[in-house]
């Protein structure tokens, strides 16, 4: 199994960059998820990685071995299509054998009628067929085997799309954003069906996606991408909790995290418009945005709490509501500031409505500081041993 | 369906039916008239099954079998070469990028434009030296000539729908790049090619000015030049020619039986999302 290296990869199509300068490393067994908004580049890394596109520039390492100019076969690797594209005159069974059928093939089976005949005759070979039949018994194909894909459901195409990339036992799978045609339901089944089979095969996925869902659920390690360009590298923790920039803080999370552009006077904050609150902790050195998780905000009864807000966006999500909240201004009780709205994450269903106003807490560990001019996370140093920056 | 709306779709079969079968009906009718009604009398509307023995002595005088033999040569050479090449044509005009591509398509077009007749001599010219005049095989190349350019564009089109991924993931899949051809893109778009291949082999099968210039020898001639053999100076055959018209026009009806079934659309549907 492979360890996979991406030294200085470039990517141009004609005089537009898509990819500058990518530059990372791939453990064997690693569940990789490549995660970033449309047109950022991740696909055109992994059709890279599979050989389908060109490297402009820089080293794709196998173990070591440069692989720039080798096939996609040669490569060894599966690659799972967004499209499934699976071959439509072919059966179920034909579709998972046909990696395995081209494995023995010959170049005098290009023959048209010898073609047909060898085909047919190593389909019904032992190993294979009972390789094609093992495969479609683990992703519960075996009733449709003889079907063709136009009378098969999106799930099951897309399992077939599977079980072909699994037939032939490589040491790397691509998968190209595979879940994105299903619906809500199918998606979650097969997010977990995929990620046991990570479990299973124990081989390196990498897997390319916009849904931070199904990066937090099922990557071992997430690599956030935008306009070509690595934002962080982590495990879906570190990315979800210390995000990098105010691009990762904004794009991991659902609400996002809350970014605000406090001015900072000692230990008080304030913000465009008026309201004004003292952070209840040590505040970095340089003028900063606050980041906050909306679950970590906390809501108080009017007048208690740290920033005053009135609710203008209640959703309700069954186990959980959010709340979209705008400051008011202290000096005029009746202004909302127009910054964008502070979501707060509760816990079950409250009755809460629109144009209820609370009061906000939150804890000064769990508060992010980003650079108001470049974005970068800025870290906030004290003299405790929990301090970030020991 | 209820009853009334199926009565109206029976009737309107039998109606078609009538309509399409008419023309071959009178076909048989007319070859087992007799000469002198035809010219004179005019012919009776039913079959007249006696006249068959006539008939077939009177057929039995041209090597009737032999043309259609001929014919099926060129018919079905000109649609094996026509395929062959088109779809090799078809595909590298889909799916290569290459200097001169729009070029080629528009000479490829342009020879639809160009009559049959206004190239014989010059083709007659360059088939005396290549020593292909009096050969099947010359008359399958020009037959090529014209209809391969249609088979081309007509597979061109059909690989243009197919989703390339479906060729990146037979490469993924160790395919080789010509049985992403033969294995994949061609068997997908069967259709086409049935369409291609009914166009070709009429062109071929239907050919007479070729024929009739670059053949010399009565027992080369394709079927549809010995039909025209029938004519002569003071009278023609009127039955003979009728009969031996059926007896050609059989073989194409089965081709085009056989090869109209592969004409079914939606055979990529399923292929990819959507």
């Amino acid at each position: 199994m492979p360890q996979i290296t991406l030294g200085n990869i470039r990517k141009s199509f004609g005089s537009s960059t898509v990819i500058p300068d990518f530059s990372a490393q791939i453990e064997d067994g690693e569940f990789l998820v490549l995660l970033g908004p449309s047109g950022c580049g991740k696909s055109t890394l992994l059709r890279m990685i599979a050989g389908l596109s060109d490297i402009s520039g820089g080293d794709l390492r196998f173990d070591g071995t440069a692989v720039n100019e080798w096939t996609p076969s040669q490569r060894g690797v599966a690659f799972v299509f967004q499209s499934y594209a699976l071959y439509p005159h072919m059966t179920v069974r034909e579709n998972i054998a046909f990696p395995l059928i081209m494995d023995a093939f010959q170049k005098w089976y290009h023959i048209p009628v010898v073609n047909s005949v060898m085909r047919w005759k190593l389909m019904r070979r032992p190993d294979i067929a009972e390789r094609t039949d093992h495969i479609a018994r683990q992703l519960e194909l075996t009733p449709m085997m003889d079907r063709r894909p136009a009378n098969l459901s999106g799930g099951q195409r897309q399992r077939v799309a599977l079980a072909r990339s699994l037939v032939r036992d490589p040491s790397l799978y691509l998968l190209d954003e595979p879940l994105s045609n299903l619906d809500a339901k199918l998606r979650t089944q097969m997010r977990s069906e995929i990620s046991a089979l990570h479990k299973r095969v124990k081989k390196t996925f990498i897997y390319v996606t916009h849904d931070q869902v199904e990066a937090m659920t099922m990557a071992t390690k997430i690599i956030v991408m935008n306009k070509g360009e690595i934002q962080q590298i982590g495990t879906p923790d570190e990315i979800y909790a210390n995000p990098a920039n105010t691009f990762v803080a904004r794009f991991v999370g659902a609400p996002p995290m809350n970014l605000l552009n406090v001015r900072q006077h000692g230990t008080v904050l304030s913000l465009d418009g008026g309201a004004e609150w003292t952070h209840p902790g040590i505040l970095p050195t340089k003028q900063a945005s606050l980041g906050i998780r909306p679950e970590n905000l906390n809501l108080r009864p009017e007048g208690e709490g740290l920033i005053p807000i009135e609710v203008s966006l209640v959703e309700r999500l069954g186990a959980e509501t959010l709340l979209g909240c705008r400051m008011v201004s202290k000096a005029a009780s009746e202004t909302l500031l127009g910054e964008d709205l502070i979501f707060v994450r509760v816990q079950g269903n409250p009755q809460i409505e629109a144009s209820a106003r609370f009061g906000l807490s939150y804890a000064a560990d769990d508060v992010r500081w980003y650079d108001q001019t470049s974005g970068q996370a800025v870290t906030v140093c004290d003299n405790s041993p929990l301090s970030r920056c020991a | 369906m209820t009853m009334i709306p199926r009565l109206l779709h029976v009737a309107l079969v039998v109606v078609l039916v009538i309509f399409g079968g008419f023309p071959v009906y009178w076909m048989a009718s007319t070859a087992l008239s007799t000469n002198a009604e035809l010219y004179n009398t005019g012919q009776s509307a039913g079959l007249q099954l006696q006249n068959l023995p006539s008939l077939l002595s009177e057929l039995s005088k041209v090597p009737l079998l032999r043309w259609l033999t001929n014919t099926s040569i060129v018919a079905l050479g000109t649609t094996v070469l026509s395929l062959t090449l088109g779809a090799l044509a078809g595909y590298a005009l889909s799916r290569f990028r290459f200097r001169g591509k729009g070029i080629i398509g528009f000479l490829l077009f342009m020879t639809q434009v160009v009559p049959e007749a206004l190239i014989l001599v010059p083709l007659y010219a360059m088939f005396i030296s290549l020593g292909l005049l009096n050969s099947l095989w010359g008359l399958v190349l020009a037959n090529v000539g014209f209809s391969l350019p249609v088979a081309a564009f007509i597979i061109k089109g059909a690989i243009d729908a197919v989703p390339y991924e479906i060729e990146e993931a037979a490469a993924v899949d160790n395919c080789p790049r010509f049985g992403v051809l033969t294995m994949v893109i061609l068997p997908i778009i069967a259709p086409s090619l049935a369409a291609a291949a009914i166009i070709a082999f009429f062109a071929g099968w239907n050919e007479y000015l070729f024929a009739a210039t670059f053949l010399m020898d009565n027992t080369m001639w394709p079927a549809s030049v010995g039909l025209a053999s029938f004519i002569g100076q003071y009278e023609t055959p009127l039955s003979a020619v009728m009969g031996a018209a059926l007896i050609f026009s059989l073989p194409a009806v089965v081709f085009f039986l056989i090869i109209q079934r592969k004409i079914v659309a939606g055979i990529t549907s399923g292929a990819v999302k959507g």
